[in-house]
């Protein structure tokens, strides 16, 4: 589904030119649920919103579904993206000034989608997740759980091929966070591919595999269940980092 | 469409979410717009609005014109006149007029009206006949013919009832049988408001008369025919009649004005500085708009960046940001211009009359477009570009803050720019209504020459019919000042030919007795006053030599005459004007010895120059049409019933006109430049409110976003006083630029003025330093608010991220 | 340099943080008990959200706590005028943020200088201590510079010298290295550990094992409890 070959991207100019992405190569096949880690910095929001189709200033190639998405006009990538893509954001995004009801049409306005047709959609989509009861509430009137939860709605009412998520549980309790990846795990399951972004180990159990990026390098593509029980000290040595070694994945 | 409903409900929403920000960009929209559409209905009746002619622009008002005496528009002499009808080849159709003020007797209590006498080619003048009845005919003009009068619309509606059987009824005007032929078309006024309007018969002396000036004439060009032509011709024909009337004509030419800047042209630099006044306030509020879009632009790029990775493309953020801007800037436009219509009825209350087609004034449909298309100026223009700068940052897919900081500083750049422009053009608008207040108290400390509390004024002119001679005009006159002093509350009472501070004067020519005869080009002339012997108790006119007049100077005693300072230091540099002997006017074979030396009079106006005057006792020049001055004890108004009644007592079919306080007639004379001020002031005001909303916005709006600076700054150590003074140093900068450019925008702005000044300098200091003074203390109120609210900033913003 | 004294510099003491949003009520801090004695090198690490930013503003005096003791040098902080919470934000605490935090506006060396104007410091002297504390973090040349015109390693740099400009009691530092590339965050946590060697009490948040295991102790946050304390002398390589 997703094929990157040499991808690189950088900020800046000149001295100060600073490479965000360095050669990533990645194949995410269609079904899959992939981790992306790394630390701060390290380029896994920027990566995603190149896959997202949202940032097209990059060298390298980029396929999407067969398509040359390096080659596209921002218009044709923005088409593209409508059709096939829904964002999670660590910080949920909802639209502020619109209720939850309306915060579930704004991606179907944008698809053209028809009035009476959306208005099954979205009734469909709060029924499914559970949040009828506060269709006519204001972001500020929720929970941060429920925020994103409405988050994870809008990105899926679409019907996307495709969902990327960024730190989507970075702001919630650990057990908010569960019921999240949780879902995640049940949409995957019904065939949408997951590409998400995230710090914790725990919740990169829930993909089937972990990118590692480290300062725009991707370190290594390990099953996650190698990843959860074995330190990377492997992954040290085959990332080209000099400061490497201490890259110990423990968490206590 | 349906995605139209959808972006219109949001932009309503969000106003209503919003509220702070929707009322300051809608109050900001309606002033701005409000105030304009107001002055430009005044603009758009007054100068843009045709005059009731046809090819009006071919219509000149006529003057005779002596530059070499300062005189540029001069009322013409009926020989002179005469000539031109007969000689002139510039005008399709030249007319002479007179007023004429008439009383209508017969109908209920005796009235006066304005009338105007008007020769043969008036309607082809005017190319608007009566609709009802005839014009006038060749017959009508034949001496001897029998007396017929034209009737305004509104005369005959508001005296006759529209009575459509009015034609050929007789009317009794100052004791005259006249006809009514016809009347007018009801959109069609007269020239000087004139009611009425019969033919005007010249006499075969007055014909040959080239040295009295009383005559108003007007002409329609030929087509064709360019204004400067027709002075060329016009003026080569005056020097023929020069030569041929050395004595009366010498230094005397013509002058041609456009009657419709005869109408309008008094008034246009006042309207032009107030147009560009509402310019300004207009700027001013397009600058808080865009002032308040570009922040809330800033606040929601997070917004539209989640719109953009939602789907939505870039002419669809666009459009939704535009229907907002539009929805907000109409909004501004309806209240605009409901506040416009109030304002231009508070104009037509409060303008004193010398503004041209008040009563006409209204909002049309002119101006109707004129303020939706400013709406949706105003709208697309401070709307689009922070909609094209926020669809772009979305497009370059930025839901971080990458590049943030930079693209933040400059726009908090522009509206610091913005900012130090409103506070510029209102520093501007300051100084010019800073001027008009100065221009105007100064105005009001001019001495009038005259005590104009508790006089109580009227007209009266005697109808030649029933006073044909001297002795009863005179007779007529004594008993009336003796009857009404009589009147209790009546301190004294006295009469003039013409009332000081007023458009009616009499201008003799005069020459010195024992002085070789000037030539003609030297003619000295002065204001001539008859008056009764208490004129200058009742005016309280100081006596500075001599004597006054008495009730000793009669018909048969020695002719005498006072003159005022100014004639007497001119006249008689060095000498006793005492005892000087003088000839003037029309009868110059008399001669007059001076008295006495009065105090000077402004009879133009307290901002005009004083003139020469002379006076003589009316009991030895006797006048028809006088004024009658009472001095009351206290509330002259309320005296005018009695005084009516006590004129009606003595000749039952004379009316009293014009009554009016003679304070009155003195702020009538400076009510143009109150009105001018007034405007000027309230214009001023609402640039000072915009410009400090527009202040107030951008440091509050830059305290929010340096809230992390500041968390900072006070995790570093430091106390509210310091936070407190570099808010306050933000906004006082942009002011101190805004007062800087402000000042040379004032200085500009000088020229323009100059003209609306009275004894003030265009670049007085103090006017200056007030209006600085003012606008930097307003500066600081409005930088005040948010740089507490900065001091209140949680420290723990500092760790704080987006 | 050995740290034989005990002497605390502060003490914390069932201290809880609880915040209210709309209805919602989060126990951002519960129960901390909390000591950092002088000289001392102390990690607070934990995942995000689990509270460590909450625990540093309160170390900072940026917050206060909503129930609970701290004492800093032996006085107790509760009761203190905000004018005196700011005196000894700016004597006392030197910061180090995760985004620099640099003013944009203002040169290197002035930003440096910027804690010592609020001390009423005359503009001789804090020109000289701030040339020397950027002298010491290797940032001497670039004092006239922007911030913009730096990398991001040389800001966290200069960011340093603003905190040890001062000569605080102690510093605090709020992920010092995330946003940092890894090479720039090593070259900070080696200035960091250079200047707890001449004596500094520092105090850093992360999240990253790596980077606490530098700190002679580290303390383990979990939805704001300690939950996890390491005396980590045998990971520290000297």
């Amino acid at each position: 589904m997703i094929r990157l070959v040499h991808v690189e991207k950088a900020y800046g100019h000149g001295a100060a030119r600073t490479f965000v992405l360095r050669r990533v190569d990645l194949e995410v096949r269609a079904g899959e649920f992939v981790s992306i880690m790394g630390p701060s910095g390290a380029g896994k929001s920027t990566l995603l919103h190149v896959l997202g189709m949202l940032d097209g200033d990059f060298t390298g190639e980029y396929h999407f579904l067969d398509q040359a998405v390096h080659a596209m006009r921002p218009k044709e990538r923005a088409d593209l993206n409508r059709k096939h893509v829904g964002f999670v954001f660590q910080s949920y995004h909802l639209i502020d000034d619109l209720t939850v009801y309306e915060n579930l049409e704004v991606p179907l306005q944008y698809r053209n989608v028809a009035r009476k047709e959306r208005q099954a959609l979205v009734a469909d989509t709060l029924d499914r997740f559970g949040i009828v009861a506060k269709k006519d509430l204001y972001p500020s009137q929720l929970s941060g759980g429920q925020q994103q939860l409405v988050g994870v709605a809008r990105a899926v009412i679409g019907k996307p091929h495709l969902i990327l998520a960024d730190e989507p549980t970075g702001n919630l309790h650990s057990d908010q966070g569960r019921e999240i990846m949780e879902l995640f795990r049940r949409l995957n399951d019904a065939g949408t591919t997951i590409v998400q972004v995230t710090h914790s180990e725990q919740n990169a159990t829930y993909g089937h595999r972990i990118v590692r990026l480290r300062d725009g390098w991707v370190e290594r593509a390990a099953p996650a269940a190698t990843a959860a029980s074995a330190p990377a000290a492997g992954a040290a040595a085959a990332g080209p980092s000099p400061s490497g070694g201490s890259a110990a994945a423990e968490t206590h | 469409m349906g995605d139209l409903v959808q972006d219109l409900r949001y932009g309503l929403r969000l106003l209503l979410r919003n509220p702070g920000f929707a009322l300051a960009a809608i109050v900001s929209l309606a002033l701005g717009i409000g105030a304009n559409t107001a002055i430009f209905s005044v603009v758009n009746t007054v100068l843009l609005r045709p005059l009731p002619y046809p090819d009006v622009d071919r219509v000149m008002m006529v003057w005779d014109s002596n530059p070499s005496r300062g005189w540029d528009q001069f009322a013409v002499s009926p020989g002179n006149y005469v000539d031109w009808e007969a000689r002139q080849t510039a005008f399709e159709a030249l007319v002479a007029l007179r007023t004429r003020s008439l009383v209508l007797t017969g109908h209920d209590e005796p009235e006066r009206l304005s009338g105007l006498l008007a020769t043969a080619q008036f309607f082809d003048l005017t190319g608007t006949p009566p609709v009802l009845g005839r014009a006038f005919t060749a017959h009508d003009f034949e001496a001897g013919a029998e007396h017929v009068v034209v009737l305004t619309d509104a005369l005959w509606k508001r005296r006759f009832g529209g009575r459509q059987d009015i034609l050929g009824s007789p009317l009794t005007l100052g004791d005259e049988a006249y006809t009514v032929i016809g009347v007018l078309p009801p959109q069609s006024s007269l020239p000087t408001g004139a009611e009425l309007l019969a033919p005007l018969v010249l006499t075969a002396d007055e014909r040959q008369h080239h040295g009295a000036h009383y005559l108003l004439a007007m002409g329609r060009l030929k087509s064709g025919m360019t204004t400067a032509a027709a002075t060329s011709a016009m003026r080569d024909l005056a020097r023929q009649i020069e030569a041929e009337h050395k004595d009366s004509n010498t230094g005397w030419t013509v002058r041609l004005v456009p009657i419709y800047e005869a109408v309008v042209g008094g008034i246009r630099p006042a309207l032009l500085v107030l147009a560009l006044a509402v310019g300004v306030v207009l700027l001013i509020a397009c600058a808080n708009v865009a002032n308040l879009l570009l922040a809330r632009a800033a606040t929601r790029r997070g917004e539209i960046a989640v719109r953009a990775a939602l789907g939505a493309g870039r002419g669809r953020l666009i459009r939704q940001l535009l229907t907002e801007s539009l929805l907000l800037s109409l909004c501004g436009g309806a209240f605009g211009l409901l506040l416009g219509t109030w304002a231009v009825d508070l104009i037509k209350t409060l303008q004193p009359g010398t503004l041209p087609r008040a009563q006409s004034l209204a909002v049309d449909g002119r101006v109707l477009l004129f303020t939706l298309g400013v709406s949706i100026v105003t709208g697309l223009l401070f709307g689009a570009a922070p909609g094209v700068l926020l669809s772009r940052a979305s497009l370059q897919g930025t839901l971080q803050q990458v590049g943030r900081g930079v693209r933040g500083r400059l726009s908090q750049r522009m509206r610091g720019l913005l900012v130090a422009a409103q506070v510029a053009m209102s520093l501007v608008l300051l100084v010019a209504a800073g001027l008009q207040i100065r221009s105007l108290a100064r105005l009001l400390t001019v001495d009038p020459g005259f005590d104009p509390a508790n006089v109580l004024t009227f007209k009266i002119a005697l109808p030649d019919r029933r006073y044909p001679d001297d002795a009863r005009q005179a007779a007529f006159y004594e008993r009336a000042l003796a009857d009404l002093k009589t009147l209790p509350g009546v301190v004294s009472a006295a009469a003039v030919t013409s009332v000081p501070i007023s458009d009616d004067d009499l201008i003799f020519s005069f020459t010195v007795e024992g002085r070789p005869p000037a030539p003609p080009e030297e003619e000295r002339s002065a204001n001539w006053y008859a008056v009764s012997p208490d004129y200058f108790g009742t005016l309280r006119i100081p006596l500075v030599r001599g004597r006054l007049f008495t009730d000793a100077d009669a018909a048969a005693t020695p002719r005498v005459a006072l003159i005022n300072e100014t004639m007497a230091r001119r006249i008689f540099p060095g000498q006793d004007p005492l005892g000087q002997r003088l000839r003037m006017g029309v009868d110059g074979q008399v001669v007059r010895e001076i008295v006495g030396v009065v105090g000077d009079v402004r009879h133009y106006g307290l901002d005009q120059p004083v003139t020469m005057q002379m006076y003589e006792p009316c009991a030895q020049r006797p006048w028809s049409a006088m004024t009658l001055l009472l001095r009351v004890a206290a509330r002259p108004d309320t005296l005018a019933p009695a005084a009516r009644r006590a004129v009606l007592a003595i000749d039952p079919g004379q009316p009293v006109s014009e009554v009016r306080t003679l304070q009155a007639i003195l702020d009538l004379s400076t009510a143009q430049r109150r009105f001018t001020l007034v405007l000027l002031a309230l214009f001023a005001l609402v640039a000072l409110l915009l410009a400090s909303v527009g202040l107030y916005g951008v440091v509050a709006y830059s305290v929010t976003q340096r809230t992390h600076e500041i968390g900072v700054r006070m995790a570093l150590g430091a106390q509210r006083g310091e936070i407190l003074a570099l808010v306050l140093w933000q906004g006082m900068g942009m002011t101190l630029w805004g007062v800087l450019a402000g000042l040379v925008g004032a200085t500009a702005l000088a020229r323009v003025m100059s003209g609306l000044l009275f004894g003030v300098s265009a670049r007085d200091p103090l006017t200056f330093a007030a209006t600085v003074v003012i606008l930097t203390c307003v500066a600081l109120g409005a930088t005040y608010v948010p740089a507490r609210r900065a001091t209140r900033v949680e420290p723990t913003s500092a760790l704080r991220y987006e | 340099m050995s740290q034989t004294a005990t002497e605390s510099l502060i003490r914390l003491d069932g201290v809880t943080k609880v915040f209210y949003t709309d209805e919602v009520e989060t126990h951002a801090l519960s129960n901390i008990k909390l000591e950092v004695r002088k000289g001392e090198y102390l990690a607070i690490a934990g995942p995000s959200g689990c509270g460590k930013s909450t625990l540093l503003s309160l170390l900072g005096l940026l917050d206060a706590p909503t129930s609970g003791s701290y004492q800093l040098d032996g006085k107790p902080v509760a009761g203190l005028t905000p004018a005196d919470r700011a005196r000894i934000r700016n004597r006392e605490i030197g910061f180090i943020f995760q985004s620099f935090n640099l003013i944009g506006d203002l040169s290197v060396i002035e930003n440096v200088e910027l804690p010592l104007t609020y001390r009423g410091m005359k503009p001789a002297e804090r020109r000289k201590r701030a040339q020397e504390a950027l002298e010491r973090v290797g940032m001497g040349h670039r004092a006239k510079h922007l911030p913009s015109q730096l990398s991001g390693g040389q800001q966290q740099r200069v960011a340093v010298a603003r905190a040890v400009a001062g000569r605080p009691l102690i510093l605090l530092a709020d992920e010092p290295t995330g946003n940092l590339d890894s090479k720039s965050g090593e070259a900070v946590m080696d200035l960091l550990r250079e200047l707890h060697r001449d004596g500094a009490t520092l105090c850093m948040v992360t999240h990253d094992p790596r980077y606490a295991r530098h700190a002679d102790r580290s303390v383990h946050l979990f939805d704001g409890r300690v939950v996890d304390e390491v005396s980590a002398a045998a990971g520290s390589d000297h």
